[in-house]
């Protein structure tokens, strides 16, 4: 009878303790029972976000996974125990939270799992579990593996390459997941390659997003492109590789300018050559530049005669001078141009000049053959009379 | 007539033997050997002044007619002139030679005496007609004019075409050959017309001549 009297003694202490807590009117209690409407304030407890970093997974990328719990009691606070994550196919690499958390009246706390997607492509729903006094929490989040990697795709490149020519090679990086990657770089590398820029920084690329990749290569062999391109999904580092065929040609659609309606005349001892360039190639010659090579001596005003800029089909009218050494019959002239990527190129075409023309720079010496006949014929008549007269005088 | 060519080429000795026999001068075959060379020296020039002057048209435009004319009517005269310039210089060596005879009578004998000269102008005139449009002419513009040194250069390089130097070679060896049969038969003519002997005559023609050769030696020379 002791006994009894003893733990009803203690209950009715327990319970005066508690009604005197609700009459002294403190903000929040432990009480897991609303008095008024009988509703367990454990419904309002509630996964109020879901992260996952990186958003969607690749197979076998590590990642986080958040899940904010929000207490949406205004007035009351919660206990939670054991807190875990748990799938069949994402595995947990952190540990699930044991201890008892308490969450105060509309607080958030966010829980973070480090978890690894060693799962094939797919969609998984993952759970967030919490455990109350008297209920559990439990929440399902989708989260996607996806291993479609990041496009790296060649728009432009030219025909052929030429060796020491610097070329252009436009490229695109696209992403077409779902989900931004991070530290995009392209890298560009070859044996006898001479790349620029041979890295280059993309960074951050969004879902469905794309920025074009422009470079130039200066190729000194025959050799294969070896464009490498990196880039974080969350932490987790990606690559595409791909390799371009470094092969020399003749570019077909290079610019290709070519003289016409050449014509030659003399101006005092200077040659002067007039005539056109046209440019029958598919790209545009810039600064074109027309001289003569050795053996003339360009000669002012004209040394060398610039055309300026050819479109396709575009012609220009030139103008040059020079001079020869007076024995040659055919001098070079030779038409220069850049490509878009400052390239010179230069092709000659001979063009016939009459011969003995400037004099000034001609001297072999007085023609000793008409000079030693000249002498023979006058030494032949001097001796011929200085003869006949020694005979006529005996 | 022909015969009488003939006879001043091959036998000029015989053909002025029977030539002081006659009492009057007569100029009418020396002038016309000297018309002769005239035109064939007239047709040379105008080869040659059409190239000067297809130098110079573009620089003084209407000059390339005035140039051509010169070198005909230049030519023509020059012939003339040479005659009696040649005749003179004879003339006065002779003279230290005591020679005997009128001026007269040397002004036709050195007429007669240009015959070969006549069929060397003939010969360069032909081979004018083959060089001359191989001739390279530069052209003289007009900012050219105010510069000597630049008038200077494009004449030597006129001259020193190719063209144009074998052209003058062979003008000269031909003019020096033709010069030389000249000398031989205004040898023999001076000898009757200024009443020399042989060695006296040899020497008054020989020398001015030889001199003028040596000189167009020097000239080829230095061209």
């Amino acid at each position: 009878m002791k006994i009894n009297r003893i733990f009803t003694g203690i209950a009715l202490l327990l319970l005066m303790s508690m009604t005197v807590c609700v009459v002294s009117g403190e903000t929040y209690s432990l009480l897991y029972e609303d008095p008024v409407t009988g509703t367990y304030y454990t419904g309002k407890v509630f996964v109020s976000n879901t992260t996952f970093d990186p958003v969607v997974f690749f197979t076998g990328d590590k990642g986080t996974v958040t899940y904010l719990v929000t207490n949406g009691n205004a007035n009351t606070s919660v206990k939670l125990n054991h807190i875990t994550f748990y799938d069949r196919d994402l595995q947990l690499l952190s540990q699930n939270f044991d201890t008892t958390i308490t969450l105060g009246p509309l607080q958030t706390r966010p829980f973070t799992f480090s978890i690894l997607a060693d799962a094939p492509e797919g969609d998984y729903y993952p759970t967030f579990s919490a455990s109350f006094y008297d209920s559990n929490l439990n929440h399902k989040t989708l989260v996607q593996i996806d291993n479609t990697p990041v496009e790296l795709t060649v728009v432009d490149q030219p025909d052929a390459f030429m060796q020491g020519k610097k070329k252009t090679i436009n490229m695109q990086v696209a992403n077409p997941r779902k989900n931004n990657v991070r530290n995009v770089i392209l890298e560009v590398s070859g044996a006898g390659i001479t790349a620029s820029p041979s890295r280059t920084f993309v960074g951050d690329l969004a879902a469905g997003a794309k920025t074009p990749v422009n470079f130039s290569v200066t190729p000194d062999q025959e050799t294969t492109l070896n464009l490498h391109l990196t880039y974080d999904n969350g932490n987790n580092p990606h690559e595409v590789t791909m390799n371009i065929p470094i092969t020399f040609g003749v570019d077909k659609k290079q610019a290709d300018p070519v003289m016409s309606n050449i014509q030659v005349t003399s101006v005092g001892t200077t040659y002067r050559v007039t005539g056109d360039v046209t440019n029958a190639g598919l790209e545009t010659a810039n600064a074109v530049m027309v001289t003569a090579l050795p053996p003339a001596v360009p000669e002012d005003p004209y040394k060398t005669y610039v055309v300026q800029a050819l479109k396709p089909d575009d012609f220009g009218s030139f103008e040059i001078t020079f001079t020869t050494d007076g024995k040659a019959t055919s001098v070079p002239v030779q038409v220069s141009f850049k490509d878009s990527d400052g390239n010179i190129y230069t092709s000659a075409q001979n063009v016939t000049v009459p011969d003995g023309r400037l004099a000034a720079v001609k001297d072999d010496g007085p023609p000793l053959i008409p000079i030693i006949a000249a002498l023979v014929i006058v030494a032949v008549f001097v001796g011929g009379w200085f003869f006949y007269l020694r005979k006529k005088k005996q | 007539m022909l015969r009488t060519f003939i006879n001043i080429l091959i036998r000029p000795g015989a053909f002025f033997s029977g030539l002081m026999g006659e009492k009057e001068e007569s100029f009418k075959w020396p002038l016309v050997i000297l018309l002769a060379g005239g035109i064939a020296a007239a047709g040379y020039g105008y080869l040659l002044g059409g190239s000067t002057a297809q130098m110079m048209s573009d620089a003084v435009p209407g000059i390339g007619m005035i140039i051509t004319l010169g070198s005909v009517v230049g030519a023509v005269i020059g012939v003339f002139i040479f005659w009696i310039i040649w005749t003179a210089v004879v003339f006065a060596l002779s003279m230290a030679f005591k020679g005997d005879g009128s001026f007269k009578r040397t002004l036709q004998v050195i007429g007669y005496g240009y015959l070969p000269q006549v069929i060397g102008s003939v010969i360069t005139l032909i081979a004018a007609i083959e060089y001359v449009p191989k001739i390279v002419v530069p052209k003289i513009t007009s900012a050219m004019m105010q510069d000597p040194a630049a008038m200077q250069q494009v004449m030597t390089g006129l001259m020193r075409d190719p063209a144009m130097v074998e052209l003058t070679q062979i003008t000269t060896l031909i003019t020096i050959v033709f010069l030389l049969w000249s000398a031989n038969i205004w040898i023999f003519g001076l000898q009757h017309a200024r009443k020399l002997s042989s060695r006296d005559a040899a020497l008054c023609v020989g020398i001015p001549v030889v001199l003028y050769i040596l000189y167009m030696i020097y000239s080829l020379g230095v061209s």
